[in-house]
């Protein structure tokens, strides 16, 4: 009997892909890769079970950071990305604020891209040690609100705040900028050793300046050595 | 190469009639290249053996396109042309049109018949249709359809012919043309105003008539069909006369044309051109569209199709009639010829959406609530053609949102047609239905 449908004895279907379907398969690739890198970190990081801000911890796991990033595939725009999965919780068994903003800095840092805007505005959490150890040359502006230790240990890079930070501000940094335009908390530029900081609201307390300057709304309110 | 020799001919027939007899502005593009669509498918229709409608104000040039075409077409001076056509009147009767009894040989006890030149030319121009009573246009339905003409106990049968007619707008001395009259028009064309500047040089050139006029050839074409020789005798009279003003053409224009021989194997090489996948499936679910009624099984002109069915925002809800049959055979005739004529190897969507307008125009009848809405639309086009185009742009919308998953369903289709214990592909298009219940699974 005569087949109506002959004409399509040869057809083989395609699956079809929008180009949307691959954008979002590259970027859930790139997702998958970099909380892979984040639970490397944590994983050597959880051997202590509990995580304390001491100095050779921070350069501890900024090295381990560094090292497990080294291979990765991203641009700045994953890691905006990247701090909402680490937001969400879906896919970090383990969130320690601590390593999570130090691996977040290793990423800004050895992103391709020389200006970096991150928007946390929509974020439930703080994150901690943003900015860390940004190189000169490099510049961060993270639209929202920021954890402790933002900009600590800067190397030159300039970083913007919309939003407040948390306690120790700009610790320990060498050169560089940074702005917040709204409020910051204690310890603001403790070990601070140059660079500015400049806040344009109020400072809830000062840490111990080695050097650099600090300006609240536009007036300067450190000595200069 | 023969291929090309054809096609070549064919083109330089159509640009000596636009440049030297029908002068129109271009108002169709296919694959890039502008036509006038009353030229390109007047010509589409001598060259394949169709039937054209064309419409169009008085005196804008629907019949003399077609004169001049069937002329060059078929290698016959004008005043044959002239001398077969028909006139559309109240007072037209069957002796005039198809043929009369021999009175001399009657009074001698002998029924011969004398066949007008009308049924014995290929080209056969009925001038203005539709002054013809619809009571009388019964009389042409089977010589339109299948060249077919009987009269007394004769009959005459054309193995190659093609078919104008022309009809004006609605006016107090017209009619309407009868449904089925009307479908077996493969094509409805509106030869429009050409604007001021043709229409000025129109004025200017009133002696291109004579370009095609043979008075000689003419008179020896009217002897040789007054004779009641064998019907081969009388063909190969008619050819002989034909090539003999095939070469006058070719002597004082430089124009070459196409004998019988050559138009057999043009319409060979059209009818070889194979349609595409898309072409194909579009085609497929355009007729679904035309054809199909959720409640009634198909459409049927008798029958309303109610507020609240599932289908409304397909064209079955906004149309009275069902697509008949003659439909996509005039789609794929007329877009394998447009693809000969622009060289394309295959017929692509573009043809059947550039030939679709005019072989739907007039076979589609819609509802009243969707002419309203549509009739005051901005457009150059008459309203039916407009109506007819809007729906081919539609559904082409509509199948290139799901060609993939149409082209799919068909497949999957010839595979279960096969035996294979396969799920037809679902969809929210009519064509899925309809290949369920080719699949005799329709729930």
């Amino acid at each position: 009997m005569f087949n109506p449908f002959e004409d399509f004895k040869e057809f083989l279907s395609k699956v079809r892909t929008l180009p949307l379907d691959r954008l979002s398969a590259a970027h859930d690739q790139i997702m998958a890769e970099l909380t892979s890198g984040y639970g490397k970190l944590v994983e050597q990081e959880l051997k202590s079970l509990v995580w304390f801000v001491e100095h050779n911890r921070v350069v501890e796991a900024y090295e381990t950071a560094a090292e497990v990033i080294k291979n990765l595939s991203y641009d700045a725009h994953s890691i905006e990305d990247f701090c909402y999965v680490l937001d969400s919780g879906v896919d970090i068994p383990y969130l320690i604020s601590g390593p999570a903003g130090i691996y977040v800095a290793a990423l800004c840092n050895h992103v391709a891209e020389e200006k970096i805007v991150l928007r946390l505005g929509e974020m439930e959490r703080r994150l901690h040690f943003l900015g860390y150890r940004l190189p000169y040359g490099k510049s961060l502006r993270i639209e929202g609100d920021t954890g402790n230790f933002t900009g600590s240990a800067l190397q030159g890079g300039d970083i913007t705040v919309t939003g407040a930070t948390g306690d120790w501000t700009g610790a320990g940094m060498t050169e560089g900028k940074i702005s917040i335009h709204k409020n910051c908390g204690r310890n603001t530029g403790e070990w601070m050793q140059g660079g500015e900081i400049w806040v344009g609201s109020r400072i809830r307390g000062l840490g111990r300046i080695t050097s650099g300057q600090i300006y609240q709304a536009g007036e300067a309110i450190t000595e200069q050595a | 190469m023969e291929n090309g020799k054809y096609r070549h001919t064919v083109r330089e027939l159509y640009d000596f009639i636009r440049s030297r007899l029908y002068f129109n502005r271009p108002d169709l593009q296919v694959r890039g290249e502008q036509f006038n669509s009353t030229l390109l498918f007047t010509l589409l229709t001598a060259l394949t053996g169709g039937k054209a409608l064309i419409i169009g104000e008085p005196g804008l040039g629907k019949t003399t396109a077609a004169e001049y075409v069937g002329s060059l077409i078929y290698q016959l001076p004008v005043g044959t042309v002239w001398a077969g056509e028909v006139g559309g009147h109240p007072e037209q009767t069957e002796e005039k049109i198809i043929g009369r009894p021999d009175l001399g040989k009657l009074n001698q006890g002998q029924e011969e018949v004398i066949w007008s030149y009308f049924v014995q030319l290929p080209v056969k121009i009925v001038d203005e249709i539709n002054r013809l009573p619809e009571t009388k246009q019964s009389m042409i339905l089977d010589g339109v359809d299948r060249g077919n003409w009987e009269y007394l106990n004769e009959m005459i049968l054309n193995s190659e012919y093609c078919l104008f007619a022309t009809a004006n707008y609605q006016d107090q001395g017209t009619n309407t043309i009868i449904a089925p009259l009307l479908d077996r028009f493969d094509v409805m064309v509106e030869s429009r105003h050409p604007g001021p500047s043709y229409a000025f040089m129109i004025s200017q050139r009133q002696e291109k008539e004579e370009l095609l006029r043979h008075p000689d050839l003419e008179r020896k074409l009217q002897d040789a069909l007054k004779k009641r020789p064998t019907p081969e005798e009388k063909d190969s009279q008619i050819a002989a006369i034909a090539e003999a003003f095939g070469a006058h053409l070719e002597e004082s224009l430089q124009l070459p044309t196409l004998d019988h021989t050559s138009r057999t194997k043009v319409r060979e090489q059209i009818a070889s051109i194979d349609l595409d996948q898309d072409a194909n499936a579009y085609t497929r679910m355009l007729l679904a569209e035309l054809s199909f009624c959720d409640r009634h099984g198909q459409k049927r002109s008798n029958e309303v199709c109610e507020e609240g069915c599932h289908y409304t925002g397909y064209l079955c809800h906004r149309l009275r009639n069902c697509a008949s049959n003659r439909l996509p055979v005039s789609l794929s005739n007329y877009a394998k010829a447009l693809a000969w004529f622009t060289e394309a190897s295959t017929v692509g969507i573009e043809e059947m959406r550039a030939v679709g307008p005019y072989c739907l125009a007039h076979r589609a009848q819609w509802t009243d609530t969707h002419l309203s809405l549509l009739q005051k639309d901005r457009r150059n086009d008459p309203l039916q053609i407009h109506l007819a185009r809007e729906a081919m742009n539609e559904v082409f919308q509509r199948y290139s949102e799901q060609a993939e998953h149409v082209k799919e369903a068909l497949a999957t289709a010839y595979r279960i047609f096969q035996g294979e214990a396969l799920e037809p592909v679902a969809g929210d298009h009519p064509i899925y239905a309809e290949i369920q219940k080719d699949l005799n699974l329709e729930k």
